[in-house]
């Protein structure tokens, strides 16, 4: 019997095994593809008022709603020192008009649930169809009869001032207006930066002279895409603006902007970046419609264009460098641009850019393989097919034939030219639009970290320091320290100690009660501060009364309150920052209690030239004091404060100082690092030796 | 009156939805995998969504940000997939793919042309069946996801708004960690805690498969059992928290400090789950205060006053009872004291006085508008498809859930303001410059 069993368990055993192979063997290859779908582009239909306006129509009824885009084609023209002109007249356009509020328009557009914007370039609106009478209406009223109030203009160029402000701490803002000004220069439309100064020339004036000069049909397109015919949307053109009246534009050329010579690096030095913005770009000639195009963009797909591209591989996938890494090559009618870049670690800058470097001589000098070709022209042709299913795509096809002047099947052969291009191609583009040696490198990122890194990267072997516009900023003058003075350290805490009254009278200070005033958003806060026997500690600040935090040390334990957070209670070594903030004067302990001093060397605090004292307590905590060399007086003191991750550097500069029992005391306190602003602190009052009571430090539970 | 108004606009609602249903099949595998199939021919692509019904919302407290990690690590690749491929795949195919993690959900699609819908399938059943989870990945994607919080939070102006807003709000409930979690955690845990990870919640019960445009059917209905019915559905029951929060016991006033030009004023309340009938007049209340230029806020805080360059509010749609934001960000010079006034004031008007029938009629104008463009792409019908599934139960509200916010009636919403926008239940946040 046994064979037998044995036979049974074994052809059962070999059954199943195949069974599951037979169902699962499917999901060891990827599955092939079916046959490639015809990819059709939708058509879209041209016509011209008498007045020039030429209407591209693009029909789709999938969805009840359309959209009305006047675009104007405005001239190159430089703004000089009004940059940002046409954003503002743009802006201001929707702002009222002679019949209708500001208030009034925006009210008409939601109550249909719509959109309507208008900028420099036009006015767009969006809405479901059974309301594009209404839109339309709005639209060429706002051509006609924009009225540019005051009011409005006055709130918007406020608004732009602000916008403009909160920039300056985006960093990703900050590195694309440094990359657009390297790459342009400032003698170019394209390079000119919108600065507060700027925005604050522009006049009213300039606004409706910008509407007259460039808002004209001749050089204007209505595009309509949606639920509409084509003959509807040809009439409703001639009733909302066939009476605009024809004029004529002026043109203007200027000189293309030139690459570098050889790798320049700009930093732009954001103390506070926990991360690098690392760009690379320069201008370079390449005109919609160009020849190159379509091979030039699978060039870039394969360097950077997408998550499958080397650059990501590289710099994500493999080094784990950053969150993102791309590259792009971008046509224009008057100067395209190269640009790669992205987000990085601050430690790994320079060997990102090493990496950013090498793929790009990479690209140059070796092959593509035969799989990198084919799934780039592949990404290309499904991007291409995946955008018709917007009518909007077609709409900006029709848009760049006209106005680029390209064939009228530019776009049906697109696949095509895709398709023929080969290995030989590629080289080709990367040797005439990749050039590794001439590039505009820009960081903005914390400089101190960063910039003695990326110098070997210029081929003046330096970094050159820019503005958030990226104009260079001239190396401040070093302080003169010709001849540097040097004293004992301990001399120096002796100097101060008598400079403001002696040991003798420090040593009989038994308490002292100091309250200050400062203001902050516009509030006021007191502090109050009373220090007993160098033990016992009440520090407390308040608004109106309220008392916002407060913090009790009675020598062996403390209490931390602060408002909207759980009263906090801390003892022994949790509690020795409270210890050391009842030391009445602490420099009179330095010696007995061990605490270690180093003379830096000297700096000026205001004005003023010190010595910088590094002081390292006994539980291993730094401060930097700056005592005055010539008064022995303390200017500053400096401490990094750690809580969990964040740190901040809190700064205290010491001024004003008077006499108060004998003893000199500073009146005025700044503190930065701690606020938002620095924080000017007001001594109201300091009372010596005012036989503080005991209770005053009670803590109770 | 009141009602047969709102009779009348529901009628004239559903007549333009007459054009534009959304037509779709819906089944169960018997491994409990839900199945949703949107047929499309615009063009001749498709779109292959898998939704997880798992987010950060199902993390440990001391585990956060897991599952934003696995979003990551699950382009890693799978038994049948080498390191680096899963994407290559993809490209290949002239397709493009991507995938989000929020509270609630971690959402991946393959936008593939149609002839590769197969190879769609074929890809998001190795990441249900056998995705690649190993050190490698695991070290990778720690330092990527780093990366990405800089980029997108620390280093970002606001960019920690939600986490602060969050975590002040909620005491026990997993909303009060983000989405992208405590790198802390992501360091500490085992490549064995990933793999469990990935045991729990990567399940064919736990998901919706979503396949829209370019396809027939009955193919792809084919398709599916063949790659997703012999993955094997969960042994054990699902995690799915049920923290209920003490009330809040507000108003809780807190500063934040950041790298930022501008202060700005942050008021949180906590606002009901999402699908439930006060989340509906909780978004006509925030449309009332914020979409477009004629909105409450933004007229009174922005066009008015001036107080702010920009002022808003909104809620988070979120399975448990959630939150919603209104803030101005302050204009030069401006206190944010005066922003959050103004604000507070326009939060007290709804609550004293009805709104007009013809701002009623405003903003069911705008929820239409809304309802139309949602379904302008097939990738956003697909995630509409899942998402309705998921969260509310029934896929069918892509064309139904009009009709909930056109039944909000405008006392409802004004029991809303005054139930909701409580200063009890309010968190008040001063964000400041901090000092250079």
């Amino acid at each position: 019997m046994q064979p037998h069993k044995f036979s049974y368990l074994f052809l059962f055993f070999i059954f199943s095994f195949l069974g599951v192979n037979a169902q699962e063997e499917f999901r060891k290859t990827a599955p092939s593809a079916g046959p490639a779908p015809k990819i059709e582009i939708g058509n879209y239909n041209l016509s011209k008022l008498k007045n020039g306006l030429q209407i591209i129509v693009v029909e789709n009824h999938k969805l009840p709603r359309v959209s009305f885009q006047l675009f104007v084609d405005v001239p190159l023209h430089l703004e000089n020192d009004k940059a940002g002109l046409g954003s503002i007249a743009g802006s201001l356009l929707s702002a009222g008009t002679k019949t209708k509020t500001k208030a009034q328009i925006d009210e008409s557009v939601d109550f249909i649930g719509a959109s309507l914007n208008t900028s420099g370039n036009g006015i767009t609106a969006s809405s479901l169809s059974k309301h594009a009478d209404v839109v339309l209406d709005l639209m060429s009223d706002i051509l006609f009869n924009a009225s540019f109030p005051k009011e409005e203009f006055d709130k918007l160029i406020k608004q732009t001032l602000s916008g403009l402000s909160s920039q300056k701490d985006d960093p990703g803002a900050i590195s694309s207006e440094i990359s657009g000004r390297l790459r342009y220069g400032n003698k170019h439309p394209y390079g000119e930066t919108t600065t507060e100064k700027s925005i604050q020339n522009i006049l009213i004036s300039d606004c409706i002279k910008y509407k007259d000069d460039f808002f004209k049909p001749g050089n204007s397109y209505l595009i309509v895409v949606g639920d509409i015919t084509n003959a509807e949307a040809i009439a409703k053109a001639e009733k909302y603006f066939g009476a605009w009246k024809k004029g004529s534009v002026k043109i203007q050329k200027f000189p293309d902007p030139l690459p570098p010579v050889g790798n320049q690096v700009y930093v732009y030095d954001k103390n506070d970046a926990v991360q690098t913005v690392l760009s690379l770009t320069y201008p370079l000639n390449l005109e919609p419609g160009d020849a190159d195009i379509t091979a030039v963009s699978v060039m870039n797909q394969i360097f950077g264009g997408g998550s499958s591209s080397r650059l990501f591989k590289n710099i994500r996938e493999d080094k784990g460098y950053t969150y993102g890494a791309y590259s792009s090559v971008s046509p224009n009618e008057h100067i395209g641009y190269f640009t790669a870049g992205a987000n990085v670690r601050n430690a790994v800058t320079d060997s990102a850019l090493t990496e950013f470097l090498s793929e790009m001589k990479a690209i140059r000098e070796g092959n593509v393989t035969m799989e990198e070709l084919n799934a780039a022209k592949a990404e290309l042709s499904g991007r291409f097919g995946r955008g018709l299913e917007q009518p909007a795509t077609i709409a900006s096809f029709a848009l760049n034939i006209v106005r680029y002047k390209l064939p009228a099947d530019y776009y049906n052969t697109y696949l095509q030219r895709l398709s023929a291009v080969d290995a030989n191609a590629v080289k080709a583009m990367a040797l005439k639009y990749i050039h590794p040696e001439k590039v505009f490198i820009s960081a903005v990122g914390k400089g101190s970290d960063i910039s003695s890194k990326l110098a070997r990267f210029d081929n003046e072997n330096k970094v050159r320091l820019v503005d958030n516009y990226g104009n260079l900023l001239i190396p401040k003058l070093k302080m003169e320290t010709t001849s540097e003075i040097k004293m004992e350290p301990a001399a120096i805490i002796e100097k101060y100690i008598k400079a403001i009254g002696g040991k003798e009278i420090l040593s009989t200070v038994k308490d002292v009660t100091t309250e200050m005033t400062a203001t902050i958003q516009g509030m006021q806060l007191s502090m109050k501060n009373v220090q007993k026997d160098n033990l016992k500690l009440v520090s407390s600040v308040s608004m109106n009364n309220m008392t916002l935090s407060e913090q009790i040390f009675d020598g062996t334990k403390g209490k931390i309150t602060a408002m909207g957070q759980p009263e906090k209670f801390v003892e022994g070594d949790d509690a020795s920052e409270l210890l050391d903030e009842a030391s009445i004067f602490p420099e009179l302990f330095y010696g007995e209690k061990g605490v270690k001093l180093e003379l830096v060397g000297n700096e000026s605090v205001n004005g003023v030239d010190c010595f910088k004292l590094l002081i390292t307590d006994t539980k291993g905590k730094i401060k930097s004091d700056f005592f005055a060399v010539d008064s022995g007086l303390k200017m500053r003191s400096t401490v990094t404060e750690k809580a969990g991750e964040q740190s901040a550097t809190i700064i205290r500069e010491f001024g004003d100082y008077k006499l108060v029992s004998n003893i000199l005391f500073p009146h005025k306190i700044v503190i930065k690092g701690a606020m938002p602003a620095p924080l000017d602190a007001m001594v109201k009052s300091i009372l010596v030796n005012g036989q503080v009571s005991d209770d005053l430090f009670k803590i109770e539970k | 009156m009141e009602k047969v108004l709102s009779f009348l606009l529901f009628l004239i609602t559903t007549g333009v939805f007459g054009q534009t249903q959304i037509e779709f099949d819906r089944f169960t595998l018997d491994n409990g995998l839900k199945v949703i199939l949107h047929e499309d021919h615009t063009t001749p692509n498709v779109v292959i969504s898998v939704l997880y019904h798992v987010g950060s919302k199902n993390e440990k407290p001391d585990r956060t940000g897991f599952a934003h990690f696995f979003e990551h690590l699950m382009f890693e690749g799978s038994e049948n997939i080498a390191r680096g491929e899963y994407d290559k795949y993809v490209s290949r195919a002239g397709g493009a793919l991507n995938a989000y993690t929020s509270q609630d959900r971690t959402y991946y699609y393959e936008f593939l042309p149609s002839n590769y819908l197969e190879l769609g399938l074929w890809l998001e059943s190795e990441r249900m069946k056998h995705a690649r989870v190993d050190s490698k990945g695991i070290e990778t994607q720690r330092a990527v996801v780093k990366e990405e919080r800089k980029q997108r939070m620390d280093n970002q102006p606001y960019g920690t708004l939600m986490e602060q807003v969050f975590v002040r709000l909620f005491n026990n409930h997993p909303y009060k960690w983000m989405p992208i979690g405590s790198m802390e955690h992501l360091d500490a845990a085992s490549d064995e805690d990933y793999k469990q990870f990935y045991k729990d919640f990567y399940l064919p019960d736990n998901a919706v498969l979503t396949i829209a445009g370019d396809m027939d059917r009955n193919v792809a209905k084919k398709l599916v059992e063949k790659y997703f019915a012999t993955i094997p559905k969960s042994s054990k029951p699902i995690y799915r928290p049920s923290i209920k929060e003490e009330p809040l016991n507000g108003p809780k006033r807190d500063t934040v400090y950041d790298r930022v030009q501008l202060p700005a004023l942050i008021i949180g309340h906590r606002t009901p789950s999402q699908g439930s009938t006060d989340f509906y007049a909780m978004e006509m209340l925030n449309t009332l205060l914020s979409n477009g230029n004629s909105s409450r806020i933004y007229r009174s805080l922005v066009d008015e006053k001036q107080l702010a360059i920009q002022a808003g509010s909104f809620q988070f749609p979120l399975e448990d009872p959630g939150l919603g934001i209104s803030y101005g960000i302050a204009n030069m010079g401006v206190e944010l004291t005066d922003i959050e006034k103004a604000i507070v004031e326009q939060i007290e008007k709804v609550q004293n006085e009805p709104i007009s029938d013809l701002e009623l009629k405003k903003l069911q104008n705008q929820i239409e508008n809304q309802f139309v463009n949602q379904l302008s792409s097939v990738e956003g019908i697909a995630e509409n498809l899942a998402v309705y599934e998921t969260h509310y139960g029934d896929a069918s509200l892509i064309n139904t859930e009009i009709n909930r916010f056109l039944a909000v009636t405008k006392e409802d919403i004004q029991r809303v303001a005054k139930q909701y926008f409580n200063e009890k239940n309010r968190l008040v946040l001063f964000w400041l410059p901090k000092a250079k």
